[in-house]
C-alpha cells in the first residue's frame, strides 16, 4: 500500500521549529541586535539584560530564538565564544538551582546534581565560562515561574553577579520572557529595578498578521497548491479569536493536514480545519442546539449543509439564505424573512456556534460573511437532521 | 607503576573504561558505579594523576576527573580496551 501525503515537512509546523524569517517581527528581531550587538564588538566590556513581554503565541519564544540563532552565528564567525541558552523555567519548576545545573551541565555533562548551592553554583558557572572565554545569553523563558519560586533574591543574584567580580570579563546577559509586566511588581525594589531597563512587548497579531504568519508556514510544510486560501483564512480567524495565538494557529493547520491525510485528500479544505478545531476545543455542546428555536435549527442546518457541500470557508448571508429556503421546503414550514434571519444570525453568533463578520469587499456595499470555525459541518447537520425529525414527528 | 598494577586490579581497569565512556565524572560517581567506597575510589584517581594519567579540576568543593588525553599510558590503553572490545563483539557475532 503506498502512503501519500500532503506534507512536504511537517516538522516546519512542530512547537520547536524557529522559522529562518518571523512575519512581521522583524522591528523587535533589529531591536535585540540592537541591545546585544556590544557582543560583536567587546563581549567582555559588558553585560545585557532585556524583558520580553506579551501574550501567549505572539512569538516571544520564537523571537528570542531567532536572535540566538543569529548572534551566535555572527559572533562565532569574529571568533567570539558565544552561547545562546534558552531554558523554560517551568521544565525547572522555577528553582533557580536546577537551571543553573542545567547550565552547568551543558560544559560538563556529568556535573553532580548534589553537594553545593545555587549561589556556589552560579560561582562555578562563572568559573567555567571565565576558563572557556564563553559569553552567554540566557534566556529564560516563562520567567513568571522563577519570580514565584524564589522571589527577588534570585533575579538579584543573577543579575548583580558582575559586581561581586570587578575588572573580570562580562559573562552573563540575560533575556527574561514573560507575558505581563505584573509579576516583576512582586519583586523588591532593588530587583526590579535591575531588570526593568529595556522591555519588548510583543502586540497579539491581527488577522492578516496571522495569515502572512500562516502561509509562511504552509509554504515550507506543504506541498505546493495544496492548502487553499479560504483554508489558511479559517485557520487565521481561529487563531485570532484565540488571542491572536500564532502557535495555536500553526498547531491547527498541523493537525488539519494530518485529517486530510487520514482521509486521503488532495488538500486541506476548511472541513479538515473545523475538525481538527473541534478536536481541540471542547466538542460541541449539543444541549445549545437542542435549546435553539425550530427556524434557527433550520437555519443553522442549511448553513451546514453549505459548508458540507462547498470547499469554502465563509458563506454569504443571501448563500445561506437560498439554502434556508430549501430546507424550509423539505420540512414544510413557511420560510421566516430576512430580517428574522439576521437575528437568528446574532443568536447563533452569541452562542459561539457561528461567527459573523462584515466584508467590505464588494463595490455595492457591504455584505455579511458567516464562518463556522468550530464544529465541522457534517457532525452540524447529522445532530441537527435528528432534532428536526423527531420535532417533525411531534407535529404530525 | 608498573604496567601489572594497571592490568592486575579489575576496579583500575573500571575506573579507566568508566572514564573512557564518560569522558569526566566526580570521585563519589565513580565509587556510585563501581559499587565501592568513596576512599577506595580516590585512592585509585591519587594513583593514576600521580602516574599523569588523569586530571581533575576543582568547582567549588567538587572534583571532576577525566583522562588525560595527552598522556601515551593512556592512549595506550585506550586503544587496548577498544581493540578488546571489538574483537568480543566480533566472537558474540
Amino acid at each position: 500500500m503506498s502512503y501519500r501525503s500532503i506534507f512536504k515537512d511537517e516538522t516546519k509546523l512542530d512547537i520547536n521549529y524557529v522559522p529562518y524569517r518571523l512575519p512581521h517581527r522583524d522591528r523587535e528581531l533589529r531591536l535585540l541586535m540592537e541591545f546585544f550587538s556590544f557582543l560583536l564588538r567587546a563581549p567582555e566590556k559588558m553585560t545585557q539584560r532585556v524583558m520580553i513581554t506579551g501574550d501567549v503565541g505572539t512569538g516571544k519564544t520564537a523571537l528570542s530564538q531567532r536572535f540566538g540563532a543569529n548572534i551566535t552565528s555572527e559572533a562565532n564567525k569574529r571568533g567570539t565564544n558565544l552561547r545562546y541558552i534558552h531554558i523554560n523555567c517551568r521544565e525547572y519548576r522555577g528553582s533557580l538551582f536546577l537551571i543553573l545545573h542545567h547550565i552547568v551541565s551543558i560544559f560538563h555533562p556529568n556535573f553532580p546534581r548534589r553537594g553545593y548551592s545555587a549561589e556556589e553554583l552560579l560561582g562555578i558557572l562563572l568559573q567555567v565560562l571565565d576558563e572557556q572565554r564563553a559569553h552567554i545569553i540566557l534566556t529564560l523563558d516563562e520567567f513568571e515561574s522563577l519570580v514565584n519560586r524564589e522571589g527577588s533574591e534570585a533575579v538579584y543574584k543573577l543579575t548583580r553577579l558582575q559586581e561581586i567580580r570587578l575588572n573580570k570579563p562580562q559573562r552573563i546577559s540575560l533575556i527574561c520572557i514573560l507575558r505581563s509586566l505584573k509579576v516583576i511588581e512582586q519583586l523588591d525594589a532593588s530587583a526590579r529595578s535591575t531588570l526593568q531597563s529595556n522591555i519588548i512587548h510583543l502586540d497579539t497579531y491581527y488577522r492578516q498578521q496571522l495569515m502572512d504568519i500562516l502561509n509562511n508556514r504552509v509554504s515550507l510544510a506543504f506541498k505546493p497548491l495544496t492548502v487553499p486560501e479560504d483554508t489558511v483564512s479559517l485557520t487565521a480567524e481561529l487563531a485570532f479569536s484565540e488571542g491572536g495565538n500564532a502557535r495555536f494557529g500553526i498547531e491547527l493547520l498541523w493537525r488539519a493536514g494530518k485529517y486530510a491525510d487520514a482521509e486521503d485528500l488532495d488538500t486541506v479544505t476548511p472541513e479538515c480545519v473545523r475538525k481538527a478545531a473541534s478536536s481541540i476545543y471542547a466538542v460541541m455542546r449539543k444541549s445549545d442546539v437542542a435549546l435553539l428555536r425550530l427556524h434557527e435549527k433550520l437555519f443553522l442546518l442549511a448553513i451546514a449543509r453549505f459548508f458540507k457541500e462547498s470547499e469554502k470557508a465563509y458563506a454569504s448571508l443571501t448563500e445561506a439564505e437560498q439554502d434556508y429556503a430549501v430546507v424550509c421546503e423539505e420540512f414544510d414550514v413557511q420560510p421566516h424573512s430576512h430580517t428574522q434571519l439576521w437575528k437568528y444570525l446574532h443568536t447563533l453568533s452569541a452562542i459561539g456556534i457561528l461567527k459573523t463578520e462584515v466584508s467590505a469587499t464588494g463595490s455595492r456595499g457591504r455584505s455579511t460573511l458567516i464562518s463556522l470555525p468550530r464544529i465541522p459541518a457534517y457532525e452540524l447537520e447529522k445532530e441537527l437532521s435528528i432534532l428536526l425529525r423527531k420535532e417533525k414527528l411531534g407535529r404530525l | 607503576m608498573n604496567i601489572e598494577d594497571v592490568f592486575s586490579s579489575r576496579l583500575r581497569m573500571k575506573i579507566l573504561k568508566i572514564l573512557m565512556q564518560v569522558g569526566e565524572l566526580n570521585v563519589s560517581e565513580i565509587a556510585r558505579r563501581l559499587g565501592v567506597n568513596y576512599k577506595t575510589t580516590n585512592k585509585h584517581l591519587e594513583v593514576f594523576e600521580d602516574e599523569g594519567m588523569v586530571k581533575h579540576k576543582v568547582f567549588g568543593r567538587i572534583r571532576l576527573y577525566r583522562l588525560n588525553e595527552s598522556s601515551p599510558k593512556v592512549k595506550a590503553v585506550e586503544n587496548l580496551i577498544e581493540v578488546w572490545e571489538h574483537a568480543n563483539k566480533q566472537i558474540d557475532n
